[in-house]
């Protein structure tokens, strides 16, 4: 499986210095766009689009998980519709999604997929207005299901009324997106952590980073919580943060189709200003 | 220029045309070379005490009060051996000594001719 | 799956910013601002036991010429050894696999800051101490390309620094050459020429960098450039220390600049580098005559404001010299009566 670029850096200074950095470009093989990039079957973008069923399908799941939380809040703010009308909109834009009807015709080098896919929501909704035809949950429709999480729309729509009001829906989805790739990150992240024996570093890291106490916990106190010592606290935390931010890349690579769309959603993702 | 020779030359031309202005008093215009000279002498020597002053002393202030004090005293000298005119020697004579104590802290160089 | 707050996620998003120090030398203290390329932390050398600031890229630098313009840039402020130019201590790659380098950590003001409440001739006197690393820099062969106020620190103790040699590349080196005895170029040279491209390859040929308002025309057009461009940047500089504002916005604001000053700007600023002052020597030299109240060589005054500078510069000798006219001419004048 590819796991992120971890490229070893290392470059020659002048002799004045020391330390020493050589600059090597990751053993990432091509795509067929001729940039270094995940292989095709990792990426979700081409994934998408492939005739495969399973494939897609696999595809589709992983694009929903990052998209159905972003999509359920911009419809329930952009068009101020019921809770329940919000949840069936989502079902169906990721069935037709699964249908292949959106990404047919979504081109990599016209744009991103996140803006692609807020675009595709609009028309959507258009087109059931002027239609007024909605897929209403009954016999006979296709509802879109995944195998992989739950839509749990009543969580959902309880962050949604703690959201600001002055929020513009396009913001309110680059938002949940954020959020959505963060909180799968965090998954693996804590898979990984688990599977290695790692578990207290999560642990630490959760509770670290994770919950809302103001002020933080000191690295002194979390050592006497955790019984380590505090250059173990800092370690573990290291460790995890490292792990977190080497899932969270992953995920955006898995749904960027080009490196300079990588670049410019890590970008967003990371946020313009550090506060 | 370094400040004493600055001094002098200020000295002598504010002096020599302090002993010109005589000329419009008829009463001494016939002195009027004697006086000439003896004003521009009176300019230099106040010229060279106030050029040293400057030169050992860096104060506006204190160059002007020497400069005008050193003019007042060199003027009331010239004035005695006139036998009068006190106030019309004296006040020219002091504003002279006040201008080149002025321009000695003001203007010139401190430095000197170096020697071999 | 676990929901984040909004709280939260801001706080990830710092995380995943905020280097990894882990393996080195430092400790993170916190955020300082954010760069061109990277973000810069104020962070702590365990070892010296005194605070740095670390500059590293935003994300990891898969890509070879990021890391190679951040190693760059470290590279041309370890070769500018000036008081005025920040020192560079260090230079690594971080555990997280990001190019870093560690430089002096100046705690003070942007210029704009500080120049709030200045007189005019304070002012000038910091452009000067601007142009003296600018021309160091200038003889070393590199220039700036993106001097603005933002890119000027004066430190807790008044040191002024240029600062964010991101942009600085080396000067064309054909044009050095030429005014040498004909020889094959060094190595060193052809290194230097080789990074030079390396950074013009990373920029981007043809690309436009710099800050407008502050950028000459030929960098605007992404011309090549020598080290007049930053003269231009110099002069905009200036007249934004003496009229308030950037010179892309126009006017003055009601702010009267005074016509040598105004003078030295338009020549540092001429469209034509062959028009501009040709060092930042020459420049600061013109401000220090207008400081002296001397004629500034970039303006041509008329008899009339020939006579105002004199007399403004000797206006005590004048006013002395008159008052004793005045007194022998009334001496003459009771004389006569």
């Amino acid at each position: 499986m590819y796991s992120y670029p971890h490229p070893d850096l290392v470059a020659f200074v002048t002799p004045h210095y020391t330390s020493q950095l050589r600059i090597r470009a990751p053993d990432v093989p091509e795509n067929s766009q001729g940039g270094n990039f995940p292989p095709t079957r990792h990426s979700v973008v081409f994934a998408a689009q492939s005739d495969d069923p399973a494939t897609r399908l696999w595809a589709i799941e992983t694009i929903a998980a990052a998209y159905w939380r972003p999509v359920y809040k911009y419809a329930r703010v952009k068009w101020n519709i019921t809770s329940d009308d919000a949840a069936d909109f989502t079902q169906d834009f990721f069935t037709r999604l699964l249908e292949k009807e959106f990404l047919d015709s979504y081109d990599r080098s016209k744009g991103m997929l996140r803006t692609y896919l807020r675009t595709c929501a609009d028309r959507l909704f258009m087109n059931q207005t002027r239609d007024a035809n909605r897929l209403k949950r009954g016999a006979g429709a296709v509802h879109f299901s995944l195998d992989a999480f739950s839509l749990n729309f009543d969580d959902a729509e309880q962050e949604l009324t703690a959201m600001p009001r002055s929020e513009s829906p396009e913001d309110c989805f680059d938002k949940e997106w954020v959020r959505s790739l963060f909180a799968l990150g965090l998954e693996r992240c804590r898979a990984i952590c688990e599977a290695s024996g790692k578990t207290i570093h999560f642990e630490l890291f959760a509770r670290y980073d994770l919950e809302e106490a103001d002020p933080r916990p000191s690295y002194a106190q979390l050592a006497e919580e955790f019984g380590l010592t505090t250059t173990d606290v800092t370690n573990y935390l290291a460790f995890a943060r490292r792990e977190f931010r080497r899932r969270v890349l992953e995920q955006l690579r898995q749904m960027t189709g080009t490196e300079e769309e990588f670049r410019r959603e890590a970008r967003a993702l990371l946020g313009a200003e550090v506060k | 220029m370094n400040k004493i020779v600055l001094g002098v030359v200020l000295g002598a031309v504010l002096g020599a045309f302090d002993g010109l202005s005589a000329w419009l008093t008829p009463a001494v215009r016939s002195q009027i070379v004697g006086i000439v000279i003896g004003s521009t002498v009176k300019g230099i020597i106040a010229g060279i005490l106030i050029g040293v002053f400057a030169r050992k002393v860096h104060s506006l202030a204190l160059g002007i009060l020497f400069g005008l004090a050193v003019g007042l005293v060199l003027a009331f000298i010239i004035a005695q051996l006139q036998h009068g005119y006190y106030f019309q020697i004296m006040l020219p004579g002091g504003m002279v000594g006040l201008i080149v104590g002025y321009a000695t802290q003001k203007y010139g160089s401190l430095q000197t001719t170096q020697r071999a | 799956m676990r929901q984040l707050t909004d709280k939260v996620v801001a706080r990830l998003q710092a995380d995943m910013q905020s280097p990894d120090l882990t393996g080195t030398r430092y400790r993170l203290v916190r955020y300082l601002a954010r760069g061109g390329m990277g973000s810069v932390w104020l962070v702590e050398d365990t070892i010296l036991q005194r605070q740095v600031a670390l500059k590293v890229l935003d994300f990891v630098a898969a890509a070879d010429d990021l890391a190679e313009r951040l190693l760059q840039e470290a590279r041309i402020l370890a070769g500018l050894e000036h008081p005025g130019i920040v020192p560079v201590h260090d230079v690594g790659t971080l555990t997280d696999g990001r190019a870093f380098y560690c430089m002096k950590y100046v705690e003070g003001r942007t210029l704009a800051q500080h120049i709030t409440g200045k007189s005019v001739p304070d002012r000038l006197r910091l452009l000067e101490r601007v142009a003296e690393p600018v021309d160091f820099a200038h003889a070393r062969g590199f220039i700036h390309r993106d001097l603005k106020p933002e890119n000027i620190m004066i430190g807790a103790f008044g040191e002024v620094l240029v600062m964010d040699w991101g942009l600085a590349k080396v000067r064309n080196i054909v044009r050095n050459i030429a005014r040498q005895p004909a020889r094959p170029p060094t190595e060193e040279e052809l290194t230097t020429e080789a990074a030079s491209s390396a950074t013009s390859r990373a920029t981007g040929q043809g690309s436009v960098l710099g800050t407008p308002g502050y950028m000459s025309p030929e960098q605007k057009r992404g011309d090549e450039v020598d080290h007049r461009t930053d003269i231009f940047s110099l002069g905009a500089l200036l007249w934004f220390l003496v009229a308030g504002s950037s010179p892309g916005e126009g006017s003055a604001g009601g702010v009267k600049v005074p016509r040598p000053l105004r003078a030295i700007c338009d020549k540092a600023m001429a469209t034509d580098p062959v028009a501009r002052y040709q060092s930042a020597g020459e420049m600061t030299a013109d401000i220090a005559h207008y400081l002296e109240d001397a004629p500034v060589n970039a303006y041509r005054e008329n008899l009339v404001e020939r006579g105002a500078r004199l007399y403004a510069r000797h206006s005590t000798a004048v006013i002395l010299v008159a008052v004793y006219l005045l007194m022998r001419f009334l001496f003459i004048l009771f004389a006569r009566r």
